[in-house]
């Protein structure tokens, strides 16, 4: 960390610090910058410069903090006031549950044994006696709906630097595919899980949704491709045609679910986004499902101006 | 004098009085703070607001035998610390791998207060779940068992806090809704505004509904209504992957059954398949699709 640590950062630090210190009586330096994320330089000015001329009325040299910094190790005395940590509130204690229980849920085979498991199941039920009776069972996070048997083969895949064989689902054109990929991560977002990986197929980096990869086969053959940047999860070709829609207030939730390119929004609260169209069926979808609340601004050649009233048409057709 | 050092002392004062102390007093006791009056009240403010911020919990109480009342500050020692976890380091080091890999919206997560990072800990982060104060006020409510209340549908609510549950991108509360006298399920970005802290909870926690597999439709206040969709035979991968894991595959007719609470989620839905469906029955249900889709024409 380079840029300076604000008053109240550091001096949440010190709050955490000081009492860590007091408890071992006595610590070395480079492990309370390393575990305190806290810059060296910062850390020796702040103890000798500010917390040894902290103390309480009359300041006499018994009402004050002693610290003492010789061959890299810090003491420090008489901080009574400050000789156990503040408590956890309550956005922390929730955080640090929530961030267990997806480690939890993770479906993490956790380095082929169980090691991590105990500690971890351990360190929530203290957490549990501390944030409330009910605390154990107040929290669930699932990141993702794809099961071990795809998980786990992707995990080793990109440990091992494999390429593996998928069968794959998309969605945008409703077609059931087969290809060989070189995975290099895989990650949850938003509730799903996803694999990074370099597609034989595609001929690029793609990302693909691991609970539509239908089956996983291991080939044996090392990967090609090294991965670089992260790919963004929605990747749109140049040449895709754009579509500019006007959305009433109420259907302004597409700017977040959608992967819209820019947002402008007007003075009655409607929103105009414009989009990449890489399948119609995906426009069409959000269009029938947005009825009246959305309208075309603007399209580009070859799809059709009055795209959503024809795809309403069609459907019409059924149930007549 | 250093804000870092003034911002102690203050701390150090609160904490060491045995009774609340004026601003004046604490000027006095402190030194740091600027001599103009005016200058003084604004300095002192700011103080405050950055210790409320860092979770410190700040009394105000009306000094004793003060008339007009002025208002004393303290800190109880009692509210200031927390109750020792007494975590072995290798829980703590678990702990820190949890907060490494899955990333949460905004905030601290107060690992240092429990003791800090462990240095032996080494992960790229592999998940991020969506975080808000709502949401630790709704963790904390349940796990303290109080009762919250909040507005929802354009509606006031309360309910007792059961479980809060991230699936499939969103987050869920289960509990009991006390003015529908009935388990409710809610997705917590619906909920609009802040959440409030009410009283104790009074029924013990029941087993709260899974959201797992429950789809938007299937909640709302509406009656159910079973909805029979036929659906093309070559849409049934794409079914299977929007109903997941254990959904009835589409027998020989074709014909899927829905129990639906919510008809304008469930429009949605069905539209999805564009014509590849076409809802059967209830006649009310399809005409509702139909009367949708012609304003459309």
């Amino acid at each position: 960390m380079n840029s300076r640590l604000t008053a109240p950062e550091r001096m949440t630090r010190l709050l955490a610090v000081i009492p860590w210190v007091v408890q071992r009586q006595g610590a070395p330096l480079d492990e309370i910058v390393a575990r305190f994320d806290y810059p060296r330089s910062q850390l020796v000015e702040d103890l000798t410069q500010v917390v040894f001329f902290v103390g309480v009325h009359p300041f006499t040299p018994d009402s004050m903090i002693e610290v003492d910094i010789s061959d890299d190790e810090v003491q420090i005395s008489y901080a009574d006031w400050f000789s156990r940590p503040l408590r956890l509130t309550p956005g922390e204690g929730a955080r640090l549950l929530t961030a267990g229980h997806s480690l939890l849920g993770g479906q993490f085979s956790l380095q082929d044994d169980n090691e991590e498991a105990g500690p971890l199941l351990r360190a929530l039920t203290k957490l549990s006696m501390v944030l409330g009776e009910a605390a154990d069972q107040a929290v669930e996070v699932s990141l993702g709906d794809a099961g071990a048997e795809t998980l786990a083969p992707l995990r080793s895949a990109v440990g091992r630097q494999e390429q593996v064989e998928v069968e794959y689902y998309t969605y945008w054109r409703d077609e059931l595919t087969r290809r060989i990929v070189e995975p290099s991560r895989v990650f949850s977002d938003n509730g799903n899980w996803y694999l990074d990986a370099w597609c034989h197929r595609a001929g690029a980096r793609r990302v693909f949704r691991v609970d539509r990869i239908r089956s996983v086969r291991l080939t044996g053959a090392d990967v090609e491709h090294l991965p670089t940047d992260a790919a963004e999860i929605f990747t749109a070709d140049r040449e895709d045609p754009r579509v500019v829609l006007r959305l009433d207030p109420d259907s302004a939730w597409v700017v977040e679910q959608y992967p819209v390119e820019s947002v402008e929004t007007d003075d009655d609260g409607s929103v105009t986004v414009s989009m990449a169209v890489t399948a119609v069926a995906w426009l069409e979808r959000l269009m029938l499902r947005l009825g009246p609340s959305a309208e075309i601004i603007a399209i580009d050649a070859p799809l059709s101006p009055d795209l959503a009233s024809e795809a309403a048409h069609r459907v019409l057709e059924r149930y007549r | 004098m250093d804000k870092l050092e003034r911002l102690l002392n203050l701390t150090a004062a609160l904490l060491d009085a045995d009774r609340v102390l004026s601003a004046d007093e604490l000027r006095r006791r402190i030194g740091g703070y600027p001599e103009a009056k005016g200058a003084f009240r604004r300095t002192f403010e700011r103080d405050k607001e950055d210790l409320r911020s860092m979770g410190i919990p700040l009394r105000v109480e009306s000094v004793a035998g003060s008339d007009p009342p002025i208002d004393g500050y303290r800190i109880l020692r009692s509210e200031y610390a927390g109750r020792d976890l007494r975590l072995e380091p290798d829980e703590l080091a678990a702990l820190h791998l949890a907060t490494s890999i899955v990333r949460l919206d905004g905030g601290e997560t107060g690992l240092r207060k429990l003791g800090g990072a462990s240095s032996s800990v080494e992960a790229d982060e592999v998940g991020h779940v969506p975080f808000d104060d709502n949401l630790a006020t709704l963790i904390a409510a349940a796990a303290q068992r109080r009762a919250v209340g909040f507005r929802y549908g354009g509606v006031s609510r309360e309910v007792e806090p059961w479980r809060l549950s991230f699936s499939r991108g969103h987050w869920y509360l289960a509990g009991w809704d006390r003015l529908r006298d009935a388990q409710r399920l809610f997705r917590t970005d619906r909920i609009a505004g802040a959440v409030d802290l009410l009283d104790e909870a009074t029924r013990p926690v029941g087993t709260p509904t899974d959201p797992r597999g429950l789809r938007g439709w299937e909640l709302g206040d509406q009656p159910p209504v079973t909805v029979r969709v036929a659906v093309d035979e070559d849409q049934a991968a794409y079914l299977h992957h929007l109903l997941g894991e254990g959904s009835e595959p589409p027998d020989g007719s074709g014909v899927v059954s829905f129990e639906v609470r919510d008809l304008g989620r469930f429009r949605s839905f069905i539209l999805t398949f564009l014509d590849h469906a076409e809802v059967l029955e209830p006649q009310e249900v399809r005409d509702d699709v139909v009367s949708w889709l012609e304003a459309l024409t």
